[in-house]
């Protein structure tokens, strides 16, 4: 016969063969998946175990909140991690089973070490699977700028931290000029990762514009540092194009993001003089290769100057013993042409006296020869003159001999030849012709000679050796 | 403006360049002051960006989304 049991008797006899089987307290490996505060500060949290992501066992848990008001914070001050889901704990519990409510697990202690353990353990993992990946040091061997000047923040707006980062970067000593733009992300919890996730994905759309990221975050209150131990938010980190400065404050080991980062620093004052004193070196290389510049420009010129000087002497030094050597020649070549001078005139001098010599007893020669030859010549001329001029002489004698003679004989001539003429004239002259009884006829002045001229009733005169009477003719015969 | 737009790198390499040069080359006094003056002008480049706001850079980032 089947024996029949109500739900509560087989409710009491779980709950009795469960206290028999389990101690009173056992402790228990668990992952918190869930996690609630009620206003009471009772906490009811759901306990898991996973194989892979499969889920194998979960169990209601919950921790009495005069139990939860000591656990917690000594938890987290010991881990530095918050007591929130997403972590694997080593805690002390009860199991309770009530009829009414069923299986719950009431935690009464916790041992910090073992999340501690594990999350180094679940680092070591990350850390592993980066380093197996090859990527882990690509953000750190980017090269950071020369001047990291232009900076992407990823911050919280409100974070002390961010103010600090800001103001040491605008009173820099040297008055280095930075430009920065927040990507505002949210720093602690659950959001954190996917948060500064999207800010480093916003920040890669502007990648040109920036030498450098800086993670930060203020200091606050209890360090939630487990965002920072996280696989994808490293990961993103050694792919991210620009280097990545961390300074998210704390003092305890790095975080995977701090090992992966180009460079880490711890709080976010840290951050900005390290870009200040970046940017300073470079502003002291200015400063050395300005100097160094003078320097060697100066030490340039002064052995160029030096050369100057040295050529100056050089050549006054060159310029003396040329002038000097052409001195030398010039004399030498003065004498030279002295000595041939000399020697020319000389030369020529003595074949001038030879010449000389020569003309002068040709001269003498010919004067003699030519003296000679005139005196010569003068001779025959005188005689020939003398002989001419005895023959002219005796020729003339002759001839005006024979002048004289012939020309008293002509005269006596001419004078018998006169006188007869004279006679002949004085009896021709009309008028003793006149005288002797003639007379003359003239006709109008004319004298008449024949009748023919002569007409009847012409006048006519006619003139008698005393007087003239004039007539008419009467009777022409 | 092509010298504008040199990097602090490039500038520096070109000033260690021609120092380099001036200290180990026969430069005549000319190709000399040439150089100084290039370095003159890459050094107030560097000192310039720096020390002296770039409106341009600061514009293009107040424009961006946060």
């Amino acid at each position: 016969m089947q024996q029949k049991l109500t739900l509560f008797e087989l409710s009491q006899k779980i709950k009795d063969a469960l206290q028999s089987a389990v101690p009173a307290t056992v402790w228990v490996v668990a992952e918190i998946s869930e996690l609630k505060e009620n206003r009471n500060g009772h906490c009811y949290l759901e306990l898991v175990e996973k194989e892979g992501n499969e889920i194998i066992a979960r169990a209601r848990a919950t921790i009495w909140s005069y139990t939860y008001r000591i656990l917690k914070p000594y938890f987290e001050t010991t881990t530095g991690q918050y007591f929130t889901h997403g972590i694997k704990v080593l805690v002390q519990v009860s199991v309770e089973f009530h009829p009414a409510y069923g299986l719950s697990l009431n935690i009464k202690d916790i041992d910090p070490a073992y999340t501690v353990g594990d999350m180094a353990l679940q680092r070591k993992e990350i850390i592993e699977r980066i380093q197996d990946e090859g990527v882990f040091d690509m953000n750190r061997e980017l090269k950071l700028p020369l001047v990291p000047q232009k900076i992407a923040v990823i911050s919280s707006k409100t974070a002390a931290g961010y103010q600090d980062f800001l103001n040491q970067l605008d009173n820099n000593s040297s008055g280095i000029k930075f430009y920065t733009h927040l990507f505002e992300a949210w720093m602690q919890g659950s959001e954190a990762v996917p948060s500064i996730i999207s800010a480093l994905d916003r920040i890669f759309e502007y990648e040109d514009y920036f030498d450098a990221v800086a993670i930060i975050r203020g200091g606050g209150a209890t360090a939630d540092l487990s965002s920072f131990d996280n696989y994808d938010l490293a990961f993103h980190i050694t792919q991210f194009p620009l280097p990545v400065v961390t300074g998210i404050g704390h003092e305890k080991d790095d975080t995977i993001i701090d090992l992966v980062a180009h460079t880490r620093m711890k709080t976010p004052t840290a951050v900005a003089e390290f870009f200040i004193s970046g940017a300073e070196l470079f502003y002291e290389r200015l400063t050395g290769l300005e100097e160094e510049m003078v320097r060697i420009t100066r030490e340039r010129i002064d052995v160029k100057k030096e050369k100057l000087e040295e050529f100056a002497a050089d050549l006054h030094q060159f310029v003396g013993g040329f002038i000097n050597k052409k001195n030398r020649q010039l004399l030498k070549t003065g004498n030279h042409l002295h000595q041939q001078v000399n020697r020319f005139s000389f030369n020529k001098q003595y074949e001038l006296n030879n010449l000389r010599h020569d003309l002068h007893a040709a001269f003498s020669v010919w004067k003699v020869e030519t003296k000679n030859r005139i005196d010569s010549r003068k001779r025959i001329l005188k005689r020939v003159v003398h002989e001419s001029l005895l023959k002219e002489t005796s020729g003339f004698n002759q001839l005006k001999g024979r002048l004289k003679h012939g020309s008293v004989r002509f005269l006596t001539k001419e004078q018998e030849r006169m006188l007869r003429h004279e006679n002949t004239i004085r009896l021709l002259n009309p008028e003793n012709v006149l005288n002797r009884g003639y007379t003359l006829t003239l006709k109008e002045g004319r004298i008449v000679k024949s009748v023919v001229s002569i007409e009847l009733n012409d006048e006519i005169e006619t003139r008698f050796a005393d007087g003239k009477v004039k007539s008419k003719i009467t009777k022409k015969e | 403006m092509a010298t504008k737009k040199v990097t602090y790198n490039e500038a520096v390499s070109e000033i260690e360049e021609i120092l380099e040069k001036i200290e180990s080359e026969e430069l005549d006094v000319d190709e000399l002051a040439e150089k100084v003056k290039r370095v003159s002008v890459l050094l107030k480049i560097c000192k310039d960006k720096l020390l002296k706001t770039n409106e341009q850079v600061d514009q293009v980032l107040k424009e961006m989304e946060e």
